[in-house]
């Protein structure tokens, strides 16, 4: 008996550590190569850990350097100095600030619409729900690099082009269908006499969604904000499409940009990497029993 | 005109109706723009033969794109590579999310740091993932040629995502990682639904673990496993990011997918009815493998 628990232990503790090494390994090294210069993350074999932490690409991408044209920063900015720095640098920053205020946008957005109609849908026993519940769903099925096109035109007619609102609504169309299935779920599971009584006492629908609904289904509401921002914070290929300068590009465009273009070195990528990925993990690890109860509410029944 | 025939509507519609609609009318209508129109459009479109190149004409064709579609050598690569692609994808991602759900289903110490640990790739933004791989492949540099040659197990730098017959595996690796964990958390859901009578009966029978694996878990997590295979295939055949990043359909064809051929010949070749055609033909093999999935799984539970 003894032999068999010791087994299990170990077997335990080594498929916990081979986890550990296979989700953080690779964000480490991304983490590890941003903190190196030029010359170190270029060594044979590769430095595991910098041997000199530098924060230059982080401050180039917070404190732009001024770019007055003199001898100095001319050869400052040679490549071959170790110290190049690509001409978009400064653009990162903007590019964060778009991604936040498109996040969190869409984030409310997609809660407040989502949950009057999923109520409306897994409580109002009206006509056609179930149709109105397939037209919603339907609409991710069409792979989204088929949208783009029609979805420029009307982008363009409204004139929202290079407007971070037309990301916005682009990405509700997204989330929503997603969000709406999961609060549905949720919603079903509350008990069906609680919506009578309070109907009894003269709620209105309003007010039964309100005082009944959601205070009984805040795991689903905020694993659906969470899932909205990050939808929206790791979205590409619309926003690539849709927004075509600084005042609307979010950070995955920027930083596409910068992975596109060969001179620009993979110490600085890997910073602009970094500082895209610390948001939506600090929120996913932060919120992670939401995530995980809200997301999988539809899961459990099928 | 209009007004009466609302009017009369709202009279005769009953409170629960009314109230229906009005909570439901945001949606549809953001629905619509963004999401009905342009698939309405676009189905609309594929029946065109337009070019942006020459924009004066654009004349209605029927099927004709399809036919002109299925006839292209270039499709029929796209649907080679795209298979291979979604079948290493999501059969490996479904296993290691298996293996992963089972050690997060047994109670040990830092079990739920662990669980919120693999909840990291699933946050990544596409476009990161893909650059950190592009770089642990890069073949001068690289960490994976660095680990390799320091353990022994390769005897000099090597290329990785730019040899052709390693791409595709390369790319659906970057997947891999990032697609896991949600996977992972679906099945660890569903293995907890499991009544642990079934276990204790099972072991009173004189099952191993093994056994107790092969005829308890496997069959309680049936649509546990029919979700992840639906819900990985749909995100894999269309994937398109990783793509664009790490390798642009190259080298020469070797990642040369159905997504990527959307891409291509409606922002390069500027051929808007053959992208939207292609786009239908993608979704409509979606929406076959879903069906066949449900089919195949559902037929006993």
């Amino acid at each position: 008996m003894m032999w068999r628990r010791g087994l299990r232990a170990l077997v335990i503790t080594v498929l916990s550590l081979l986890l550990v090494i296979y989700v953080a390994g690779p964000v480490a090294w991304l983490v590890s190569s941003s903190l190196q210069s030029e010359s170190d993350i270029t060594a044979v074999p590769p430095n595991w850990l910098p041997p000199k932490v530098t924060f230059d690409n982080f401050e180039a991408i917070f404190a732009p350097p001024k770019r007055e044209v003199t001898y100095e920063t001319r050869r400052q900015g040679d490549p071959a100095t170790g110290r190049f720095l690509p001409s978009g640098a400064e653009n990162l920053l903007p590019a964060l600030w778009n991604s936040f205020a498109v996040g969190m946008l869409v984030a409310i957005l997609n809660l407040v619409v989502s949950m009057t109609a999923a109520y409306a849908i897994a409580v109002i026993h009206f006509k056609g729900r179930k149709a109105a519940l397939y037209t919603i769903l339907v609409t991710r099925v069409i792979p989204d690099i088929a949208l783009i096109v029609p979805l420029f035109l009307v982008m363009r007619q409204l004139d929202l082009v290079n407007t971070r609102f037309a990301l916005v609504v682009t990405y509700l169309a997204v989330t929503v269908p997603f969000t709406i299935f999961i609060l549905i779920s949720y919603f079903e599971q509350i008990p069906r006499d609680l919506y009578r009584a309070a109907r009894a006492d003269g709620c209105s629908h309003w007010q039964a969604l309100r005082f009944v609904y959601l205070p009984l289904s805040l795991p689903a509401l905020v694993a659906s904000v969470m899932f909205a921002f990050l939808t929206s914070w790791n979205e590409f290929i619309f926003a690539l499409i849709l927004t075509q300068n600084i005042t609307s590009q979010t950070l995955p465009i920027i930083i596409s940009g910068f992975v596109m273009d060969f001179t620009t070195s993979f110490s600085f990528i890997n910073a602009a990497g970094v500082i895209a990925i610390v948001p939506p993990v600090v929120l996913a690890m932060m919120f992670e029993r939401y995530i995980v109860s809200g997301l999988t509410a539809g899961a459990v029944k099928g | 005109m209009a007004d009466t025939w609302a009017d009369r509507l709202s009279r005769k519609a009953g409170y629960d109706e009314r109230s229906a609609a009005i909570l439901i009318l945001p949606v549809f209508v953001v629905l619509m723009v963004v999401a009905l129109y342009p698939i309405i459009y676009s189905f609309y479109t594929s029946l065109f033969d337009i070019v942006l190149t020459r924009p004066w004409r654009r004349p209605f064709v029927g099927y004709g794109n399809y036919a002109r579609i299925f006839q292209d050598p270039m499709f029929w690569v796209a649907v080679q590579r795209t298979t291979v692609y979604t079948v290493v994808t999501v059969s490996i991602t479904t296993v290691f999310a298996l293996v992963v759900a089972l050690l997060l289903n047994e109670a040990f110490p830092g079990r739920r740091l662990l669980s919120a640990l693999i909840l990291l790739p699933w946050a990544t933004p596409s476009i990161v993932n893909g650059l950190m791989w592009k770089w642990i492949y890069d073949p001068g540099y690289g960490l994976l040629n660095g680990i390799l040659v320091q353990v022994g197990l390769l005897e000099s730098y090597t290329v990785w995502l730019g040899n052709p017959d390693r791409t595709l595996f390369m790319i659906a690796n970057a997947a891999i990682w990032k697609q896991m964990p949600l996977a992972a958390i679906l099945l660890l859901v569903s293995m907890k639904a499991i009544p642990q009578d079934l276990y204790r009966a099972a072991t009173v029978d004189g099952a191993n673990v093994f056994q107790r694996f092969w005829h308890v878990t496997l069959p309680a997590l049936k649509p546990g496993l029919m979700l992840v295979l639906v819900y990985e295939t749909m995100i894999s055949i269309r994937h398109f990011d990783l793509f664009l990043i790490m390798t642009q359909g190259g080298p020469g064809d070797a990642s040369y997918t159905l997504s990527w051929q959307i891409y291509v010949e409606t922002f390069r070749n500027l051929k808007f009815g053959i992208g939207a055609a292609l786009s239908y033909l993608l979704a409509i093999a979606t929406f076959v493998l879903s069906y066949l999935f449900i089919r195949g799984f559902g037929s006993k539970s």
